[in-house]
């Protein structure tokens, strides 16, 4: 892995030319192009936090939310929403509603897909079923199983999206629920090692189904300083194959920018997290071009620029 | 608002070995976080949200008390654990009508960073206590204690009342329970909430361990021990009292 302070300052030197690399692309007609907006543990936070005085104050909310993904949608062609778990919790409308606006608010706004996170456990597993009665988005999952459960069949391990000429696949992580979530919440579920499922999925997602893109939905948990071990999406990343994107959540980590990781092929994986309660819209703009663009092996240059809107 | 370019070269060898391969590659990547200011919103939402805000706030507005300073989470002692912490240990006498020793609630189960000074509402306590969580008392053996302790030294520290302890090398040391020093060969009167009890953040020890459950919400708790103060006349102070400190 880059650690950020190597590639900020590979950026000062690089800058310049990257930018001009990067308009003499977006006018070649095969490079297409493709936004993902992302959000992560929102927690019932439908309204903006009081105006209380606190550091929040008067941030977050689904009326702006909504806003603003759609006049990014108007502006851009091809766009994907999606969120990476604990839609639910947090504030008095789940006690009293049991998620039922969250999801019908997620469904208002287009959400194309999500994944499960603890929280989302809060309920119940009969419950989390109930609510996505409301939901015209499918919830991505490939190392939990539902056998046996009231989610059964009520997930789905990934979806592929066609968005103009790119064919997109996606798939979503939830993290272990022992000694997390409580036991009688979670009853039957089946938790399987997200490494092995998230490689299995991801490969199938590139070579059988040739998805320009993989992107994972991770409730893992960014990174533990804690507890090295512990698998969180940085581990994730080093220890994948075939994914290009991680969308984080769980550990309401507040990225200053996009992370990049080596993959055990040698790829880059950018992950990303947007903090908690809807208090920011994350934003990728992901940028292709044909595979007969060919570099030279081992060659990867790496660098960050900043241009004012 | 600044936007950044984050620009990569995939490496590509990997893929020419496979027969079906995608036809495109992610050259590059600009992003941006946007901040959600409310400056412009849809109404559409505001109309959508409206019966379920209304029914909250007829619920959730009523003022329980009003807190007197900022309180905030903090490890390894903040203000806002003190506070719970101390509802926690105060209402688990009441409600099953014993002394206890001490009472614990987990970091990870507060859900608010900071309560600012000023009224506190019903609403709020649903913020800062989400869960359904059960006060239950268990007797824990000196050495379990122990063991639980060193548990949530290694986790940072989680709001105590009863206990002061310090944390060096991530285990408990000077621990200290209604002021003597811990006592392995005794038993203890120790309320946490069924979350914890059952194993939850990883307390693996408590598992096995007996627990008195009359179905107290935690929660419930907060707003009674809270109205407690109202109902004395007084606002609601909470300090710093080195209950859990950093070895130096």
């Amino acid at each position: 892995m880059l650690n950020r302070r190597k590639f900020i300052q590979q950026s000062a030197f690089t800058a310049g030319a990257l930018l001009a690399s990067n308009w003499s692309m977006a006018e070649d007609a095969a490079v297409q192009k493709l936004v993902i907006l992302h959000t992560n543990d929102v927690h019932s936070r439908l309204e903006p936090f009081p105006m209380d005085g606190s550091r929040n104050q008067g941030l977050g909310g689904v009326a702006a939310r909504a806003k603003l993904i759609e006049e990014i949608r108007a502006a851009e062609e091809q766009v994907l929403l999606l969120d990476a778990g604990d839609i639910f919790q947090g504030t008095p409308f789940f006690n009293l509603y049991k998620g039922e606006p969250e999801i019908k608010a997620m469904s208002m706004m287009g959400y194309d897909a999500c994944t499960m996170g603890n929280h989302d456990f809060d309920g119940g597993l009969e419950n989390f079923a109930t609510q996505l009665n409301h939901a015209n988005f499918p919830v991505l999952l490939c190392n939990y199983d539902f056998s046996n459960t009231p989610m059964e069949h009520k997930t789905v391990p990934y979806k592929i999206f066609k968005k103009g000429k790119l064919k997109i696949g996606v798939t979503g992580l939830g993290i272990e629920m022992k000694g997390l979530v409580p036991d009688n919440l979670f009853g039957n579920t089946i938790y399987l090692d997200p490494i092995q499922k998230l490689n299995e999925t991801a490969s199938i997602l590139k070579k059988e189904k040739a998805c320009d893109m993989v992107i994972c939905l991770s409730h893992l948990g960014y990174q533990y300083k804690e507890d090295a071990n512990k698998l969180s999406d940085i581990l994730l990343a080093k220890e994948s194959e075939y994914v290009d994107l991680i969308i984080g959540g769980h550990t309401h980590t507040f990225l200053d920018e996009p992370v990049l990781v080596k993959n055990r092929l040698g790829n880059d994986v950018v992950i990303n997290q947007v903090g908690w309660a809807g208090l920011q819209l994350g934003r990728l703009d992901f940028e292709f071009s044909k595979e007969k663009r060919k570099k030279i092996s081992g060659a990867k240059t790496i660098s960050v620029g900043k241009k004012s809107l | 608002m600044t936007k950044h370019i984050l620009k990569l070269f995939f490496s590509t060898g990997i893929l020419f070995i496979v027969s079906c391969k995608p036809a495109f590659k992610t050259t590059s990547v600009q992003y941006k976080d946007y901040k959600i200011d409310n400056a412009t919103v849809d109404t559409s939402y505001t109309s959508f949200l409206r019966p379920y805000a209304d029914s909250v706030n007829r619920s959730m507005n009523n003022v329980i008390a009003t807190l007197a300073v900022d309180i905030e989470k903090k490890q390894p002692e903040g203000t806002l654990g003190n506070l719970m912490a101390d509802a926690m240990k105060v209402m688990a006498e009441k409600y099953y009508n014993t002394s206890v020793d001490a009472a614990f609630v987990n970091y990870g189960g507060i859900r608010l960073p900071v309560v600012k000074a000023g009224a506190i509402t019903k609403g709020k306590v649903f913020e800062m206590m989400p869960f359904d969580n059960i006060i239950v008392l268990q007797k824990i053996p000196g050495k379990v204690l122990k063991e639980f302790l060193d548990h949530v030294a290694s986790r940072g520290g989680w709001p105590v009342s009863g206990i002061t302890m310090q944390i060096k090398n991530n285990k408990a040391e000077n621990v200290l329970i209604n002021g003597k020093p811990l006592n392995l060969s005794t038993t203890y009167m120790i309320a946490n909430s069924d979350y914890v009890a059952n194993g939850g953040d990883k307390s693996d020890m408590l598992r096995a361990i007996p627990q008195l459950n009359n179905g107290s919400l935690f929660r419930d708790a907060l707003i009674e021990y809270f109205a407690s103060f109202t109902n004395a006349g007084k606002q609601i102070t909470v300090t710093i009292e080195n209950r859990v400190t950093n070895a130096q």
